[in-house]
Formats: C-alpha cells, sequence, structure tokens
C-alpha cells in the first residue's frame, strides 16, 4: 500500500522523468479538466494555458520548455476520442507507439502559423517586408454560443510558396536611362529593369484551424490567425481574422451584458399573481414567482441571469424581464359585468391627461 | 433458397463494412461546401477565378465589375457562401444540390448579381457585384447546380440565377487597361463547358456540435 502511496504521487508530480518509459504524467491535472470534460472544455483549457505558458511569455523560468511541452502532449492524447480511451485504461505507458503531431501544429491550429506574437498584432520591425492581402471572415454567432462559449473547426485551404527550380524577374521597376547619340546630344529612355530571384511557385495547402468563441464575446470583436492570410510571393503571408457578428435571437435582447425578454400572462394571472418558468441559453430554468398585481409593462430584475462579462466570466449582467398583459378575447355577457363591477370595487377613474409629456 | 441467404449474409457484410469504413468517429464535413465558408471559385475551362475590385463598369449599369483573374494570391478573389435574405442557413451546415445561396464578395459586401444589362465585350448578361454589407436585392441568388445531395468541395457545379436563369459563364473575352488580361464574367442562357466552377483556395467552416442544453440539476 505504500508502495503504491508512493508510486502515484511521483507520477502526478512527474515533470522531469528519469526513467523515460515509466513516465506518467497526469493529462487531466496539467490541462486542470475533470476527468468528464468535454471536447469543448479541453480545446478551451488548452488555449487559455498555451496563452500563459508558451516560453516566449515566461523566459525567465527554465522549465517553461517542458511545462509546453507537456501541455501539448496533453491536448493532443485527451482531445483524440482513442488515445483519451487508452489513457483512461492504461496511463501514459497504454498509448499506442505512434505519430505525434508536434506542438508546433497543434499550437499554430489555435493562433496560426506564423509564430506567436503576443495580443495577435505584428511586430513593428516587420514594416519593410511586403505582405500578403488580409482575409476576413465574418463569423455568425448565436446567443447561445455567446452565453456558454462554442469552437468551430475550419478547414483553411491556402496557396503556400514553395521554392521552384530557376530563376525568376522580382523587384522590376522602371529606370531611366541616358544614351548619347552624338556629340553634345543625349536621349533619355525609360527602361523596365529587374532583379533575379530563386523561383516561387504557389501551392495548395489544408491544415485545420481552432477558433474559440469565447463567453460573453461582444460583435465586431476579432480573432486573427497569424499567417494563415494571402501569401506574398516576396514577402511574408497576410492574416486570416475571424470576426464576430452576433445573431439576433428570437427570445431574448442583448444590451451589453445584460439580457431582455418579455412574457404575456393572462388578465387573470396579472390579477391573481402565477408561477412560471422561463428556459435560458443553456437550457437552465429560471424560476418566476408572482402572488402580487402584475401591471401591464411591469418590468422584474433577475441578478446574474444575464450574459458572461467578456473580461470577467464570473460577474454576469441581469436578465430583465417585462410583462404585458392578454385582455380575455369574448365579449363579457351583463351578468358577468355586475359580477366583476362588485368583484374588484374599483370605481369609476376617467382621468384626461396628456400622457406624451410626463403628466 | 441457400444461395439467397448467401448472397444476403455477403451483401449485410459487404454494407457493414462500407460503413464501418467510412465511419470516422464524428461526422466531417470536410470535403463539402458550407454556409458561411469563404472560398475562391475557379472557373474550370479557362482557369480563372472569380474576382470583383472597387471598379465600375464604363457601361452597361455602371455597377462594381466582376471579372476572371489568373493569379491565385489576390484576397480579392474570395466569396462569401450565404443563404437568402431573412432565411439564414446555419454556420457549417452543407450546401445542398439545387439551393439557392448568396455569394457575397468579401472585401466590397457586394453580392454576386445579374440582370437585363449587356455585358461590354461580348453581348451576353452583365454579371455585376450589387449591394451593401451583404444586403443588395432579389437577384442576388444563385442556385447551385450539382450531381448528388450537397455541394462538392472538389466538384465541378453550375451557377443558375434566379430570376433570369441564366450560367455563371466565362468565354475567354479579355479587357484592357486598367483591369489587362481580366476575363470577362457574364451570365449565358445555355448550359456548356464554359459555365463549371469548383471550389479552390477557401476557409471552410465545420458544422459545430450541438450545444447541449441539461436539465437544471
Amino acid at each position: 500500500l505504500k508502495v503504491a502511496a508512493v508510486l502515484s504521487s511521483y507520477s502526478l508530480s512527474c515533470r522531469m522523468c528519469i526513467l523515460p518509459l515509466s513516465c506518467r504524467r497526469d493529462f487531466y491535472k496539467i490541462l486542470g479538466v475533470s476527468k468528464s470534460a468535454s471536447v469543448r472544455d479541453i480545446k478551451k483549457a488548452y488555449r487559455k494555458l498555451a496563452l500563459q505558458l508558451h516560453p516566449d511569455r515566461n523566459p525567465d523560468d527554465p522549465k517553461a520548455q517542458d511545462k509546453f511541452a507537456d501541455l501539448g502532449a496533453a491536448y493532443e492524447v485527451l482531445s483524440d476520442e482513442e488515445k483519451r480511451k487508452q489513457y483512461d485504461a492504461y496511463g501514459e505507458d497504454g498509448l499506442k507507439e505512434g505519430h505525434h503531431s508536434s506542438h508546433n501544429d497543434i499550437f499554430s491550429s489555435f493562433f496560426g502559423d506564423f509564430g506567436f506574437m503576443f495580443g495577435g498584432n505584428r511586430q513593428q520591425q516587420d514594416r519593410n517586408i511586403p505582405r500578403g492581402n488580409d482575409i476576413i471572415l465574418d463569423l455568425e454567432v448565436t446567443l447561445e454560443e455567446v452565453y456558454s462559449g462554442n469552437f468551430v473547426e475550419v478547414v483553411r485551404n491556402k496557396p503556400v510558396a514553395k521554392e521552384a527550380p530557376g530563376k525568376r524577374k522580382c523587384n522590376c521597376r522602371q529606370e531611366m536611362r541616358t544614351t548619347q547619340l552624338g556629340p553634345g546630344r543625349f536621349q533619355m529612355t525609360q527602361e523596365t529593369v529587374c532583379d533575379e530571384c530563386p523561383n516561387v511557385k504557389l501551392v495548395n495547402e489544408e491544415r485545420t484551424l481552432e477558433v474559440e468563441i469565447e463567453q460573453g464575446v461582444r460583435d465586431e470583436m476579432e480573432y486573427p490567425f497569424i499567417g494563415e492570410g494571402e501569401p506574398h510571393i516576396d514577402g511574408e503571408p497576410g492574416d486570416l481574422r475571424f470576426r464576430i457578428k452576433v445573431l439576433k435571437h428570437p427570445v431574448f435582447e442583448r444590451r451589453g451584458d445584460d439580457l431582455y425578454t418579455n412574457v404575456t400572462i393572462s388578465l387573470v394571472e396579472a390579477l391573481v399573481g402565477f408561477e412560471m418558468d422561463i428556459i435560458h441559453l443553456d437550457g437552465h430554468k429560471v424560476h418566476i414567482v408572482r402572488d402580487k398585481i402584475t401591471k401591464p409593462g411591469a418590468r422584474m430584475w433577475k441578478k446574474g441571469e444575464g450574459l458572461p462579462n467578456f473580461d470577467n466570466i464570473n460577474i454576469r449582467g441581469s436578465l430583465i424581464i417585462t410583462f404585458d398583459v392578454e385582455f380575455p378575447q369574448t365579449q363579457l355577457d351583463e351578468q358577468q359585468k355586475d359580477g366583476l363591477r362588485s368583484l374588484l370595487k374599483q370605481g369609476s377613474v376617467q382621468k384626461v391627461y396628456n400622457g406624451l409629456q410626463g403628466y | 433458397m441457400e444461395l439467397i441467404r448467401a448472397v444476403h449474409g455477403f451483401v449485410r457484410s459487404l454494407l457493414f463494412l462500407l460503413l464501418w469504413s467510412n465511419c470516422e468517429g464524428r461526422e466531417s464535413e470536410l470535403n463539402y461546401v458550407t454556409c458561411g465558408s469563404l472560398v475562391k471559385l475557379l472557373n474550370t475551362r479557362h482557369n480563372v477565378r472569380l474576382h470583383s475590385h472597387d471598379v465600375k463598369y464604363g457601361s452597361g449599369s455602371g455597377q462594381q465589375s466582376v471579372t476572371g483573374v489568373e493569379n491565385a494570391d489576390d484576397a480579392n478573389s474570395y466569396w462569401q457562401i450565404r443563404g437568402k435574405p431573412n432565411r439564414p442557413c446555419q454556420r457549417g451546415a452543407a450546401i445542398k444540390c439545387g439551393q439557392a445561396i448568396r455569394i457575397t464578395h468579401m472585401k466590397t459586401g457586394r453580392n454576386l448579381h445579374t440582370h437585363h444589362f449587356s455585358s461590354p465585350l461580348s453581348n451576353n448578361q452583365e454579371v455585376s457585384a450589387f449591394g451593401e454589407n451583404g444586403e443588395g436585392d432579389d437577384l442576388d441568388l444563385w442556385t447551385v447546380q450539382c450531381e448528388g445531395v450537397h455541394w462538392e468541395r472538389d466538384e465541378a457545379v453550375r451557377f443558375k440565377h434566379v430570376g433570369t436563369d441564366v450560367f455563371l459563364s466565362v468565354t475567354g473575352e479579355q479587357y484592357g487597361h486598367p483591369i489587362r488580361g481580366q476575363r470577362e464574367v457574364h451570365g449565358m442562357s445555355s448550359s456548356n463547358q464554359h459555365n463549371w466552377w469548383r471550389t479552390m483556395e477557401g476557409v471552410f467552416i465545420q458544422p459545430s456540435q450541438e450545444l447541449i442544453r441539461h436539465d437544471e440539476l
């Protein structure tokens, strides 16, 4: 029992393993997810940690490379249905020797091809290098996705510049040439002059990209993938940017982090009270109980039932419910009218006023 | 009787084998053109890509021109596949053969459009890019004509205009300055070798898994 305890604690903290064959890492712990985490949870955890643990971001940490490598290995196994099953059953040792995708491939499917630039913006020193065109894709997202988050898989087929045999003309420009026609007579002509460069041809390549729809994302926000845009024969490729377009929803209206909705109740419910559930964007029910009279236009505020805030998903907006009343459709007979007069005991009001000026 | 049973058993195991070999764990739409995808369309007969830019026709409607270009690395050749107005298609859903779509130019937000104007070089029907921010009018709809159920990425398809019934085509006429070498793109009423198109480069959106709604715990 003691031996087993020692071995299990060793495997949980194993980062630099002395015996590579018995190296056992807890991939779930590395990603910070539970054993029952969905693929979406795993992708989300990877993306968040990859930004934090990238060695370029931690130049002072000597263990940064290893932590980052562990993260890549964890994602590679847990995001693949087959490999995850094997790992759950037999641990890291049980994984078959197969081709392992390089961590660079995994990282660039979340962030783009051209290495890692903080904040997704290019560094200033690239000013002089010509760049290919940027591509902007309008990505429609539903309010459900804004509430719970989601991942969109995308296949990018793009032309990539490859070396080809021979030379080509590049940097062509117009130059003025002066030729002497005779003593004291000169002629200036325009000539096209080119340099010689190694030949390049464009070959189409394909790869999968993962775009995260983060919780609380706002309209027009962009997710850039560096280097995934159009190529430039004499320079670097442009970027691919996904621009979020939040679609209108049939039940909820978004205002910032708050959600607005309307409920129609019957006249009886408005007078005697009611109880109901509103089904929220992720399926959970918001319970409403009313035992007083509800006027048409009355508003109810439900704190914490709005959208998560993009910068801090622990903060949520509110759900504001506005009630309107549906009056009975059939006309009332004299007996019912008398009954109502005596039941409600409300005298005649008939107040005339200017409602458009707030009187 | 025995023979029938044997054949039955053979067919069943064959079907099972086929089913198994096609099964890749989750449903993959990698080979289909899907709603929301950004694509470049190549005319297979003339090897040029559908293209537009901020250059207006000098004749006809005077709207933004649509041409065919030879180079493969221009972002102005990207078009987004979108559903009909007021009936958006679901992001990532494969486009069906026979479905009416809008083809929106990425850079300028104008829709592939045609109408009763003559094209400048060949006197066929002028094809233009029309609208603002992806919204134009009823003449922005095109039906995808293809074999099978869904529009496949490496399949040659035709685009038939809803409204005037012409096919999106290129017959090889070339423009001069300022768009030298670019081919005329027009609508023609006959279906022939000039109206085949296939997708090339692009960003193909895969369908997302349905967000699970759980009951209150």
